[in-house]
């Protein structure tokens, strides 16, 4: 039904990334800092010119890139805004990255939209719909798309499946690959109370692209302990345990720290990337 | 008629709920789990507003400066729901923006306010215009020579415009770098010139005569119209000084032949 890996698209290595923010942009193009890869949010590409693209046709040449949506929506119970998909794809034809990715939610509905990562009910409508727009996308782009599990701060009452049947059917189905953030799953365990072991296990581990890393921040003074996948701080000791077992048990993955409110210098990101680069070499050492 | 699906009705009254706090929202859909679902509800509304609230931030920083956080993001409240967020893509947000803070009663004792958001605007639409080959000098002078009769020149596609009864570019300045000194509002409007330089919007006012010479042109008219546009405004015109200031700038692109029957404007 899809043509996953096309030919022609280099594979992401298996190391540490960082997803590439506007303040570190003159920096990445002027001291070329070493970094494995990086990652940009696609629709920071959709206008037609300017800075960022040149920026990116020289990165591009220096650096393995990932494409990173967070506007199509593909859960959007109507249809795919067209003119997005186009614009998305217009972009993959151009700078051929090494991976596309999107999330596993909504944003849209109606041609109105919430421009956030919204929560699905984890039913069987969803996963059908689901399987059926990550087809129409991946034939349009020609190419694998990964689709990415989210942070939620509620469940509907109304579901058939567990987050991780879920999120495992949909990707089994479609025939598309996994971005497994680990902090997310981290964050869900702590929002709806599970444990995210039962969740890493539940994945289906052979089609595992890419791990997102990231800091969450806490909301005090509620009834339930409540985290909030901010992106804003530092990953959590707990959620770099989680990344350990996550990468026993994918084995080494192309890993990425994301940071995307008060952002903080390069060398922060950097050695936070340099952290999860250890994780991913000791993993290679116990495996030889 | 189909039927709207349940995952339909369901994300209608989400969306509804996030544009609108009077609209509950889908709360009997919702699991509480230890929180009220309005609760838990609340941080996506909460979130949605920040992510568009943060958008018209992004574009409008003058506006902003202008009228102040407080008064900025309740004017966005407004914004969001006089007119929703019809893109997945956050910079496609705000184009309607001027229109509305110019139909807002609270904004009337600053008549200048919707000029300087439409040049902010302005600004963002060059900053994502396409790119484009400048002519250079050289090879401007030399199409010059080649082309016999009535000519077309074409502007950057990043090049914009904007004429304002009010002095909208000097407000613009005062509001993103105020100095010590209260600003001495001149009476006159200004008209604009924005360009895309090393990657940076770049503005300029230019006078009546050289914003209708480039308005001319950036219309697809012919040189000679431009230059009689510009010679409207102000007799001796040096449409030499003005030309050569956009080959400089790297804003021109190419010069075509107009095949044109009309009589072309001339400068005494």
């Amino acid at each position: 039904m899809t043509s996953s890996g096309a030919t022609g698209v280099r594979p992401m290595p298996a190391a540490a990334g960082i997803g590439l923010r506007a303040p570190h942009v003159t920096r990445v193009l002027h001291e070329q800092p070493r970094i494995a890869w990086l990652e940009v949010h696609s629709e920071n590409l959709f206008g037609a010119g300017g800075a960022m693209h040149v920026a990116i046709e020289r990165i591009r040449v220096d650096y393995p890139l990932s494409l990173h949506g967070v506007g199509l929506s593909l859960g959007s119970a109507d249809a795919l805004d067209a003119g997005h998909l186009r614009r998305l794809a217009a972009l993959v034809d151009r700078y051929e990255p090494e991976l596309v990715s999107e999330h596993l939610c909504w944003g849209a509905i109606d041609g109105r939209h919430g421009n956030d990562l919204l929560p699905l009910p984890f039913t069987e409508e969803a996963v059908t719909l689901l399987v059926s727009r990550i087809g129409q996308v991946q034939d349009i782009l020609r190419r694998e798309l990964l689709v990415e599990n989210v942070a939620t701060y509620l469940r509907f009452r109304d579901g058939d499946y567990t987050e991780w049947d879920f999120v495992a059917e949909v990707v089994r189905r479609s025939g598309c690959g996994l971005l497994c953030d680990v902090n997310n799953i981290y964050v869900n365990g702590v929002n709806h109370d599970f444990d995210p072991l039962t969740y890493l296990r539940a994945l289906p581990r052979k089609a595992v692209r890419e791990i997102h890393l990231a800091g969450f921040t806490r909301k005090e003074n509620l009834p339930v302990p409540l985290l909030i996948d901010s992106h804003s701080r530092r990953v959590d000791g707990k959620v770099w345990d989680l990344y350990a077992e996550a990468i026993a048990m994918f084995g080494p993955v192309p890993s990425l720290i994301e940071w995307d409110q008060d952002i903080p210098g390069l060398e922060v990101l950097m050695a936070e990337a340099a952290h999860a680069q250890e994780v991913l070499d000791a993993r290679r050492v116990r495996a030889a | 008629m189909r039927a709207v699906s349940a995952l339909h009705e369901l994300q209608r009254g989400f969306l509804a709920a996030l544009y609108d706090d009077r609209e509950p929202g889908p709360l009997d859909a919702i699991a509480g789990n230890g929180l009220e679902p309005a609760a838990r509800l609340r941080i996506y509304r909460r979130s949605c507003n920040e992510n568009q609230t943060g958008a018209l931030r992004t574009a409008f920083p003058a506006v902003r400066a202008l009228v102040g956080e407080d008064f900025f993001d309740q004017t966005a409240r407004g914004y969001r729901s006089a007119h929703p967020s019809r893109s997945g893509n956050l910079q496609a947000f705000g184009a309607h923006f001027a229109d509305y803070l110019g139909s807002l009663p609270e904004t009337r004792g600053l008549p200048y306010l919707p000029d300087v958001a439409r040049l902010e605007w302005l600004r963002q639409e060059v900053a994502l215009a396409a790119d484009a080959e400048s002519l250079s000098p050289d090879a401007f002078a030399q199409a010059l020579i080649a082309i016999d009769g009535p000519l077309r020149i074409d502007l950057h596609p990043g090049v914009r415009l904007f004429a304002s009864p009010h002095a909208v570019l000097t407000i613009w300045d005062y509001a993103m770098h105020p100095g010590e000194a209260r600003l001495q509002l001149p009476e006159a409007g200004e008209r604009v010139l924005l360009w895309r330089e090393d990657g940076e919007v770049a503005m300029a006012a230019l006078d009546a005569a050289s914003f209708a010479c480039v308005e001319a042109l950036a219309q697809g008219r012919s040189l000679d119209d431009a230059l009689a546009a510009a010679c409207a405004r102000k007799a001796g015109f040096d449409l030499a000084v003005c030309i050569s200031g956009l080959v400089e700038r790297g804003l021109l692109v190419a010069l075509a032949s107009l095949d044109c029957r009309e009589e072309p404007g001339s400068c005494r």
